[in-house]
C-alpha cells in the first residue's frame, strides 16, 4: 500500500516535472499569445495650415474593429483559423447590424502577409455600431476597437488642388512576403499631400500590450513611441484663396495670387474643384468614376498642369524685347487699320475699326495685335524669345507642387523638328501677340507679371511658407526707365485700357488683359486672361487668372481680378458710381 | 494529570502535525494571491476565513488527538447517521449553487459524511470477531454506497468518486473476501475503460447523431460529464469553451517553469485566463504551480508526502485493527484528493470538482481533514497502549 502512493507521488512529481520543467517554453510561448497583443499607435500625419493658422487639413479618430488573429489560433493548419475568423466575423456583422466590409482571400492575405498586425474588419464605425459593440465585446475574444487617424480636411473643397489629397498605400505585396513592421497607412497621392508626404508622414508606435481573458488593457510590456509628422504652414491666405474660388465659380479656369517680392502664392485655385474628403480614405467607384470621367476635369490643377496660349498678357514681354532691340523707338508711331498683313497672311486686330495711330504705350493700353506683329517683325524672333526664356516660360517654375507642365517656349530647331516645317514670319508674329505655339501656365503668367511689378526678378514660386526671403531664380537687368515705359502701360489698362474693371478705387493698379484665340476641333474658342498687380509703386500683390471659354479678359476676367484685389486691399467707399460704360468698339470686343 | 498529559504530547507525531500546518500556511498564501484580484471586498478576505476555520480546525485536531480513537470510532455510527439525515436533507432544503445542491446551512454535509464512512468502516472491520466474508464485503458497499449514491445524485461526481479508492484500500487492509475485491477492481476498471473507449469512439468513428446520442446516453453519465471526458480525451476540441478551464489551468502550471513567476505575479489568474470563480479551490494548485514554479509544486508534494508517511507509519505501529484501518482509510482518501487534484491541473486526469486537501478553500473540507488527521494522532497516541478502561 505504501508503495502505491509512493508511486502515485512520484508519478505526480514526474508529470509536474514534464509539465513545468521539460515543456517550459511551450506553454510559456502559449501564455504570452494569449494575453499578449502587438498594436500599432499611430503616428498622425502633420496638419496643414494658412499662413495665418488657420487649418486646411487635420486627423479625426475613425474607429475600427479590429481581430487580433494570434489570439483566436486554432490548432493545425492555418486554414482552420482563418475559417475561424472567418465565421466570427459573420457572427459579428450579425450581432453589429452591418454587413461584412472585409473578403475571406483578404483574411487569408493578412492571416499570411502581417499576421501580428490588427486586422481591420471594420473601418470607420459608426457610433451606433461602436455602442452594439461595447454590448456585445465580451462574447468577442481577440477582437478590439482600434483607433485610427483619418485625413480630414474642414475646408472642404478650399484650396483642394493645392493640399490634394491621400489615399491608402499598400503597394501590391509578393504573395507571401510578410510584414511585420507597419507601413504608413496613408500617402499623398496629389498636391502638397504628395510633395511633402514623407514631412507629413507620422512614424507609427508600437506597443505590446498586456490583455486580459475579456480583452481590457492590462499593462504595457513594452513598446516605441510613436513620432507624429510635422506640421506644415503654408503661404495661402484663406481669405484670398476663398475669394479667388468664389469669383472662378462656375468657370472653367484657374487663377494665381503671389507676392512678387518673394515668390510666396497667396492663393491659387482651379475650377471647377473635388472634396478631397470624398477621397478619403478611398473614394468610392462612383465618385471616382464621376471625377474621372468629368470632362471639366475637377481633379487637373490648372493652375500649374494647363498649358494655355497666353494672348495679349504676352504682349509686355514683347514690349520689353523692343524697347531693349536696338533702334527701337517707343514713341514712333504705327498705324493700325484693323488688319495687319503678312506676305499672303492676313492678321485681324481685334478692333476691326483699326486703332489708328499708335505708339507703344498706347498699344499696350489697347492691345493692339498689328503694332506688336509690326514690332515682332521689326526685332524679330530671338529678341522675343531672349526675353521670353528669361522670364522662365517654357520652364518649370520650380513650384512645391507636384506634376507641373513646363509650358512650351518654341524655337526654330523645335518646330522643325516636331512639325518638319521651317519657321515663317507668321509664327513670329503670332508669338509676340502671346498666340501660336506658345503655352504657359496661369502659374507662369502670375510669375512673369511679378517680375514687371517687383522691378525685374524672376522668383521660385512656394507654397510652403519658410522664415528665408524668396528664392531669386534670375535677375532681369533691364534699365529701370525701359521696365518703367512697360509698367506704364500696364497702369494705362487698369485705367483706361481694356483692363478698367479691374480698377479698384483707392488702389493704383496695373493689368493686362489677354484674349487667346484658338481652334478647338473647327470651333473657335478663347481663353481669357488677366494678368495684375497693385499697389503699383510697390507691388505686394501679383496676379494670373484664366477662364477657359470667357466672352473677353477684360469683360469676363477683369471684374474677377478686381474682386480678387478688394479682397486683400479693400475698396475705398464709393464716391461716385463708376461711370456707366459707354457703348462702343472698345467695350463690345475689348482686348 | 498533567504528566499524563505531557507524556501523551510526546507521543504526538511531530512530522504529521508540521507537514499539516505547513500545507495550511501555504494553502492561506495562495487562497490570499488567487483572491487578491476578486473585486469584491468580501471575496478579497476568503483567505482571512481560511484561516480562521483554520485556527478552529487546530483546536479540533488537538482535542481529537488527545481524545482516545476507540470509543470514538464506536460511537461513529450517530455521527454516521447524522451525515445521512443530512445528505437527505439537502436535495430537499439545499441551497442552490451552479446546478448543484450541496450546501446545507452553510455546509457540505458529504465532507464529513467521507470521514463517517471511513470511521464506519472502520469500526465494523477493526472487531475482532468482524466477519471477512462476501457478505462483510457488502456490508462496506452498502455503507458507502448510501451516502455515495446521495452525494452522487447532488450531484458531486467528484466526491462520490473519491469513495471508491478509498473504500478499496480499507477493505483491502482490512482483508475482507479478497477474490471479490479483486473482481470488483478490475470490473471497475474494465467499466471506466468501456465508458472512456465509448467517448472516444462516439466522437472519432464517423457515426451517425442517433446512434452517437444512444451510445453516450448508454454510458448513464450527464451531459457535462460527458463533455469532460471529452475535454479529458480531446483536449484541442473546444479550448474556448469546455475545454477552456484545463488549457488555461496546463498554461498556469506549464508558464510557472522551475522557480515561478514570483508570489502574487501569476498571470493566468490575474489576467482571468484562469476564472477565477474556480482558482481559489478546485485550481488552487494551478496558481501555485505558476507562481511557485516547479520547486513550490515539489514542496507541495513533499508535504503530502510527509502527511501520507508518518499515518502509514501510524497505521503500522497501531496495536488494533479499528486505528489501523482508520489510517488507511485517511491516508487514501488524502491521498486520492491529492492525487486527482493535481493530475487534473495538469490536464492527465478529467476535470472533476475535488478541492486539494488543506490548501483549496473550502471550510467544511479543512475542517473535516483536520479532523480526520486529529483522529490519526489520535491513533498514535493511544494506538500503542491497550484502551483504558474507566
Amino acid at each position: 500500500m505504501t508503495l502505491v502512493f509512493g508511486a502515485g507521488v512520484a508519478f505526480l512529481a514526474v508529470s509536474l516535472y514534464r509539465v513545468q520543467v521539460v515543456a517550459f517554453s511551450e506553454f510559456a510561448r502559449d501564455q504570452v499569445r494569449q494575453s499578449v497583443r502587438r498594436v500599432q499607435v499611430p503616428g498622425p500625419r502633420g496638419r496643414i495650415f494658412d499662413r495665418n493658422g488657420v487649418c486646411l487639413a487635420e486627423n479625426r479618430p475613425s474607429y475600427c474593429i479590429a481581430y487580433y488573429v494570434e489570439e483566436l489560433r486554432k490548432r493545425g493548419k492555418w486554414s482552420q483559423t482563418i475559417d475561424a475568423v472567418d465565421a466570427d466575423v459573420d457572427r459579428l456583422a450579425g450581432v453589429l447590424g452591418i454587413p461584412r466590409q472585409i473578403s475571406k482571400a483578404a483574411i487569408s492575405n493578412h492571416v499570411i502577409c502581417s499576421l501580428p498586425m490588427p486586422l481591420l474588419a471594420w473601418r470607420d464605425v459608426e457610433p451606433v455600431t461602436l455602442a452594439r459593440w461595447a454590448e456585445a465585446a465580451q462574447d468577442f475574444p481577440g477582437v478590439d476597437v482600434y483607433v485610427q487617424p483619418e485625413r480630414f480636411y474642414p475646408q472642404g473643397l478650399l484650396a483642394a488642388h493645392v493640399l490634394g489629397y491621400v489615399g491608402r498605400d499598400r503597394p501590391a505585396m509578393r504573395p507571401g512576403e510578410k510584414v511585420h513592421f507597419y507601413l504608413p497607412e496613408m500617402i499623398g497621392k496629389s498636391g502638397l499631400e504628395k510633395q511633402y508626404n514623407a514631412r507629413l508622414t507620422g512614424v507609427p508606435g508600437a506597443q505590446l500590450i498586456r490583455v486580459d481573458a475579456r480583452g481590457y488593457k492590462h499593462a504595457v510590456w513594452e513598446g516605441t513611441p510613436e513620432v507624429p509628422g510635422r506640421d506644415l504652414r503654408l503661404t495661402l491666405d484663406v481669405k484670398v484663396q476663398r475669394t479667388l474660388e468664389k469669383v472662378l465659380r462656375g468657370w472653367r479656369g484657374a487663377g494665381v495670387v503671389v507676392d512678387p517680392h518673394s515668390g510666396e502664392v497667396l492663393a491659387m485655385a482651379s475650377s471647377p474643384a473635388f472634396d478631397p474628403n470624398e477621397l478619403v480614405p478611398a473614394p468610392t467607384p462612383g465618385i471616382w468614376n464621376r471625377l474621372n470621367t468629368d470632362a471639366a476635369l475637377p481633379l487637373f490643377n490648372r493652375a500649374v498642369q494647363g498649358r494655355y496660349a497666353p494672348g495679349s498678357i504676352f504682349k509686355p514681354v514683347t514690349a520689353i524685347a523692343a524697347l531693349l532691340h536696338e533702334g527701337f523707338d517707343p514713341e514712333e508711331t504705327y498705324t493700325c487699320d484693323g488688319v495687319f498683313a503678312l506676305g499672303t497672311m492676313r492678321l485681324r486686330c481685334w478692333n476691326t475699326y483699326g486703332h489708328g495711330a499708335v505708339t507703344l504705350r498706347k498699344a499696350i493700353e489697347q492691345s493692339c495685335n498689328a503694332y506688336f506683329c509690326h514690332v515682332g517683325q521689326t526685332i524679330g524672333y530671338p529678341a522675343i524669345y531672349e526675353q521670353a526664356h528669361k522670364l522662365g516660360l517654357g520652364m518649370a517654375t520650380g513650384i512645391d507642387l507636384p506634376y507641373e507642365t513646363r509650358g512650351l517656349l518654341p524655337t526654330e530647331a523645335w518646330k522643325l523638328k516636331v512639325t518638319k516645317e521651317p519657321w515663317r514670319p507668321g509664327d513670329t508674329c503670332h508669338i509676340a501677340i502671346g498666340q501660336g505655339m506658345l503655352l504657359t501656365t496661369p502659374l507662369q503668367m502670375a510669375m512673369l507679371t511679378s517680375v514687371f511689378a517687383n522691378g525685374g526678378t524672376l522668383y521660385r514660386p512656394r507654397v510652403m511658407r519658410r522664415d528665408e526671403p524668396g528664392e531669386r531664380i534670375r535677375e532681369m537687368g533691364w534699365p529701370p526707365d525701359v521696365l518703367a515705359r512697360v509698367r506704364q502701360g500696364m497702369r494705362d489698362v487698369a485705367e483706361v485700357g481694356t483692363g478698367r474693371r479691374v480698377k479698384v478705387r483707392g488702389l493704383a493698379v496695373a493689368a493686362k488683359t489677354g484674349t487667346a484665340e484658338f481652334d478647338a476641333g473647327g470651333v473657335r474658342r478663347k481663353n481669357t486672361w488677366v494678368t495684375a498687380f497693385a499697389p503699383f509703386d510697390y507691388p505686394t500683390v501679383a496676379l494670373a487668372i484664366l477662364v477657359e471659354n470667357g466672352a473677353s479678359g477684360g469683360r469676363t476676367v477683369a471684374p474677377m481680378a478686381h474682386d480678387v484685389l478688394v479682397s486683400i486691399f479693400g475698396e475705398s467707399a464709393a464716391e461716385e458710381d463708376e461711370p456707366a460704360p459707354t457703348t462702343g468698339a472698345a467695350e463690345t470686343g475689348s482686348d | 494529570m498533567l504528566k499524563r498529559f505531557f507524556s501523551r504530547f510526546r507521543n504526538l507525531n511531530p512530522i504529521l502535525l508540521a507537514s499539516m500546518i505547513g500545507l495550511g500556511i501555504i494553502g492561506v498564501m495562495f487562497v490570499y494571491s488567487a483572491c487578491s484580484i476578486r473585486e469584491d471586498a468580501d471575496l478579497q478576505l476568503l483567505y482571512v476565513r481560511h484561516a480562521e476555520v483554520g485556527l478552529v480546525g487546530l483546536v479540533l485536531y488537538l482535542l481529537a488527538a488527545f481524545v482516545d480513537y476507540r470509543p470514538l470510532m464506536r460511537l461513529s455510527v450517530l455521527f454516521y447517521s447524522g451525515c445521512l439525515v443530512l445528505l437527505v436533507l439537502v436535495p430537499v432544503i439545499g441551497e442552490e449553487t451552479m446546478g448543484a445542491r450541496r450546501w446545507l446551512f452553510g455546509i457540505q454535509p458529504s465532507e464529513p459524511a467521507k470521514l463517517a464512512i471511513i470511521m464506519v468502516l472502520a469500526w465494523l472491520f477493526g472487531r475482532r470477531d468482524a466477519g471477512r466474508g462476501v457478505s462483510a464485503f457488502f456490508l462496506a458497499l452498502l455503507v458507502a454506497g448510501v451516502p455515495g449514491a446521495l452525494i452522487l445524485l447532488q450531484p458531486d461526481l467528484g466526491t462520490a468518486m473519491v469513495l471508491v479508492p478509498t473504500v478499496l484500500a480499507m477493505l483491502f487492509a482490512a482483508n475482507v473476501a479478497l477474490r471479490l475485491f479483486w473482481t470488483c477492481v478490475l470490473s471497475g476498471v474494465a467499466v471506466v475503460a468501456v465508458v472512456l473507449s465509448v467517448i472516444y469512439a462516439a466522437e472519432r468513428v464517423d457515426m451517425p447523431q442517433e446512434r452517437r446520442d444512444a451510445l453516450i446516453r448508454a454510458t448513464c453519465l450527464r451531459p457535462h460529464q460527458v463533455k469532460r471526458l471529452e475535454v479529458f480525451l480531446f483536449p484541442d476540441k473546444d479550448l474556448h469553451g469546455s475545454g477552456y478551464n484545463r488549457r488555461q489551468s496546463v498554461i498556469a502550471v506549464g508558464s510557472g517553469g522551475v522557480w515561478g513567476k514570483g508570489y502574487l505575479k501569476g498571470e493566468q489568474y490575474m489576467l482571468g485566463y484562469l476564472p477565477p470563480s474556480i482558482s481559489s479551490n478546485d485550481f488552487i494548485f494551478s496558481v501555485l504551480a505558476e507562481e511557485a514554479g516547479f520547486a513550490g509544486s515539489a514542496t507541495v508534494l513533499l508535504l503530502f508526502l510527509g502527511l501520507l508517511w508518518p499515518a502509514l507509519w501510524v497505521a503500522y505501529r497501531c496495536r488494533d485493527d479499528m486505528g489501523r484501518l482508520f489510517c488507511v482509510g485517511v491516508v487514501s482518501l488524502t491521498f486520492s484528493h491529492m492525487f486527482i487534484n493535481i493530475a487534473m491541473t495538469i490536464g492527465i486526469m478529467p476535470i472533476t470538482g475535488l478541492p486539494l486537501p488543506f490548501i483549496s478553500y473550502g471550510r467544511t473540507f479543512l475542517l473535516t481533514m483536520m479532523v480526520a488527521l486529529g483522529l490519526v494522532q489520535s491513533v498514535s497516541i493511544h494506538g500503542r497502549e491497550p484502551e483504558s478502561k474507566f
